[in-house]
């Protein structure tokens, strides 16, 4: 047991390792579950599932969407810390990357779930299809979390004990000096496999209610993804640090680093508002007549009545974008962690619009409204993500150092010991 | 994905997406290999304790990495930029010249001992020159005060080489495992021990070997004191109930006794320059 506490960075304080075991102990039951869901889906196939030929995308691709534009927090973060030299970060960039591994692996096995015969998974890299915005998110997001894994490894380097061995800290070392560049090629895939991912609804033109128009090739999706993917990823990095926060009470950054993220993310989401209200005004009155749908028969539709409208760009658009915005409030956490949870919800509900609500609405005159619950394997699989995502949390934050500022704000909420008086001054 | 493959069209929309990851991959594959290769060169040319050093003083908090004239008040503030290693700085060898290190009025400073034969190393090691051109290291009294009567020491063995800011031994002290900087170049020709008053006796590299970067004679009275400073810090930090400045009265022998509940680890490592 001593042998595991010396992995523990120096000067933080960490629970002891049965009551370790014991946080653990739910979520591997829950991943052990999510694990035999996804072999039940893999070995059986799809039929397990409650999606069909209609209903093609259904928990595990809104899932995907979701967690993938949480997880921007991490290639947004390093290019506002390497790229453009906003120095406070550090204080968050390793839980930033984290986030992005977790995030990304997990879609990543989502992703290989879905599509099933695992064998055959090289045949996307070996026959693309470059015509398609699908090939583009599958290569993006191949790179993109190799990236993040070599970006993972400075911080797993850089753990106590395994910084002893000369050549792990050496290159760790020289592997860091190198870091901004990978930040830059993380910069570069985000941005375009957050955009494909719009794009491929965006050009689906045979669904009225996601296709849009844009410039040249690209659907206003294309740009709306990348936008609101890069406002929520801060809001999602302020959320789990303080979610972290809560659940070690501990401090672990300084209110100066969740300013900064909350005036990042409150500048990028109120950006986004405008350019979702405009694009939704454009769809409305000219993208969707021009088709032979009057918008308003989309919302006719329960329950996606016109409050799923409302909510997305106003309640979790502007509302949380003006609390970001405004000094006074961002300041107290009883505005600021609501207001970045609200833009959270507000990515997820664009991401599920996007996908449930697309494909239950009918399109054609023999259509027919379709309603789809998950079946208990596709909630399983999902849950096993989730579960699969808390672990790795749990590891790193355990064990590597996530949050550099720690053991510096641990003198504001530690209550003094008593010690016996036998120290003269010291 | 190649032109040998079944079904591949060449066409522009091919060049675009494949050229495109392809360069992402020879970027992110060059990386990690130029990565690969300073490492293998980093550690045939014996760099390794030089960059621990560089790593760990990067890893400090910003107040600990203060320049030693700063101690003396010839800067407002100043952060060291060469790691403790004041040889090659132009900034120091100005300001010697200007105004050389007085010596020190008295050899005690808060009721321990600092003699005045020796020069002293921030991270609380002493080196002081023999007559027969050897150089002797030993733990300095604030350092001896913090690890008390050690549970084990692993000194080096007699020929192994030694580097400034590189590791020079290990102490082990409760449940601290404390790496103690060299502070100076040199080879290790006898070991000593807590007993013996001295932990090295080091045959430095070259003949005129060098010692700029270590401080001497009033520059240690303020430096001292901005070591008691951080270590009521680190001391508040761990959880302590510290007596103030004004509460008065003087180190006591073994610190680490006096605070039984405390991390000693991190007091340690915070003292000892091992973030």
């Amino acid at each position: 047991m001593a042998r595991e506490m010396a992995f523990i960075t120096r000067g933080v304080r960490r629970c002891s390792t049965p009551r370790f075991l014991l946080w653990l102990t739910p979520w591997v039951a829950l991943l052990l579950f999510g694990a035999y869901c996804a072999g039940l889906c893999l070995v059986k196939g799809l039929n397990q599932t409650n999606m069909d030929n209609r209903y093609a995308f259904g928990l595990w691709i809104f899932v995907d969407l979701t967690i993938i534009a949480l997880g921007a927090g991490a290639f947004f973060t390093g290019f506002l810390l390497y790229i453009l030299k906003f120095k406070e970060l550090k204080a968050v960039i390793n839980s930033a990357v984290v986030i992005g591994v977790v995030c990304y692996s997990g879609a990543m096995c989502a992703l290989m779930v879905d599509v099933g015969q695992p064998l055959r998974a090289w045949f996307t890299f070996w026959y693309p299809n470059v015509h398609s915005m699908l090939t583009e998110v599958t290569f993006c997001i191949s790179c993109y979390l190799t990236v993040l894994l070599i970006e993972y490894l400075p911080i797993l380097l850089k753990n106590r004990k395994l910084r002893e061995v000369p050549a792990f800290l050496v290159f760790e070392f020289e592997l860091h000096k190198l870091i901004y560049v990978l930040a830059g090629v993380g910069t570069f895939l985000s941005f375009f496999h957050q955009g494909s991912l719009g794009g491929l609804y965006g050009v689906l033109r045979g669904r009225p209610f996601a296709f849009r128009e844009g410039i040249l090739v690209w659907p206003s999706t294309f740009f709306l993804f990348i936008i609101s993917a890069a406002a929520v990823g801060p809001s999602f990095l302020i959320f789990t640090t303080w979610l972290v926060e809560t659940i070690t009470g501990k401090r672990l950054a300084k209110d100066r680093v969740f300013d900064l993220l909350a005036r990042i993310s409150g500048i990028l989401l109120s950006v986004y508002v405008l350019a979702k209200s405009v694009d939704t005004l454009i769809w409305i009155n000219r993208t969707s007549p021009s088709l032979g749908f009057a918008a308003s028969q989309y919302y006719d539709w329960k329950p996606f009545g016109t409050w799923i409208l409302f909510a997305e760009i106003v309640l979790c658009g502007l509302v949380p974008a003006l609390i970001l915005l405004t000094p006074r409030l961002r300041a107290r956490r009883g505005w600021l962690i609501p207001a970045a949870a609200l833009a959270c919800c507000g990515i997820a509900l664009n991401r599920y619009v996007q996908t449930v609500q697309t494909l239950a609405l009918p399109t054609l005159s023999f259509d027919r409204f379709l309603s789809y619950t998950p079946s208990w394997q596709e909630t399983g699989t999902f849950l096993g993500v989730l579960a699969y995502g808390v672990l790795v949390y749990s590891f790193s934050f355990r064990y590597f150092q996530i949050f550099p500022e720690e053991r510096e704000l641990k003198i504001e909420v530690r209550p003094q010991q008593e010690e016996p008086a036998l120290a003269g001054r010291f | 994905m190649f032109p040998w493959n079944y079904g591949f069209h060449f066409g522009i929309a091919s060049y675009i997406f494949l050229g495109a990851f392809y360069t992402v991959l020879v970027v992110v594959v060059t990386t990690l290999l130029n990565a690969f290769w300073r490492a293998h060169r980093d550690l045939s040319k014996g760099k390794a304790e030089d960059i621990r050093w560089h790593s760990d003083f990067h890893d400090l908090p910003a107040a600990d990495r203060t320049c030693r004239h700063v101690l003396t008040g010839e800067f407002k503030s100043r952060e060291c930029v060469r790691a403790f290693d004041c040889r090659e700085c132009e900034t120091h060898a100005k300001l010697v010249a200007l105004h050389p290190p007085a010596a020190a009025a008295e050899d005690e400073i808060f009721g321990m001992s600092f003699p005045l034969d020796r020069m002293y190393h921030r991270g609380h090691t002493w080196a002081r020159p023999e007559v027969d051109g050897t150089v002797t290291v030993g733990l300095d009294e604030l350092g001896t005060r913090l690890l008390g009567t050690p549970d084990a020491v692993d000194l080096p063995g007699p020929g192994s080489r030694i580097r400034a800011n590189g590791t020079a031994f290990r102490v082990h002290r409760r449940e601290a495992d404390v790496r103690v900087l060299s502070p100076i170049d040199g080879e290790v020709i006898e070991t000593g021990g807590v007993d013996r008053g001295y932990f090295l006796r080091v045959k430095p590299l070259t003949e005129s070997f060098d010692m700029r970067h270590l401080l001497r004679g009033a520059e240690v009275k303020p430096w001292m004191m901005r070591e008691l400073e951080r270590l009521q810090l680190a001391l508040t930090m761990e959880g302590a109930t510290v007596p103030s400045l004004a509460d008065g009265g003087v180190p006591v022998s073994d610190i680490a006794a006096a605070y039984p509940k405390t991390d000693w680890d991190a007091v340690c490592g915070e003292m000892f320059l091992e973030p």
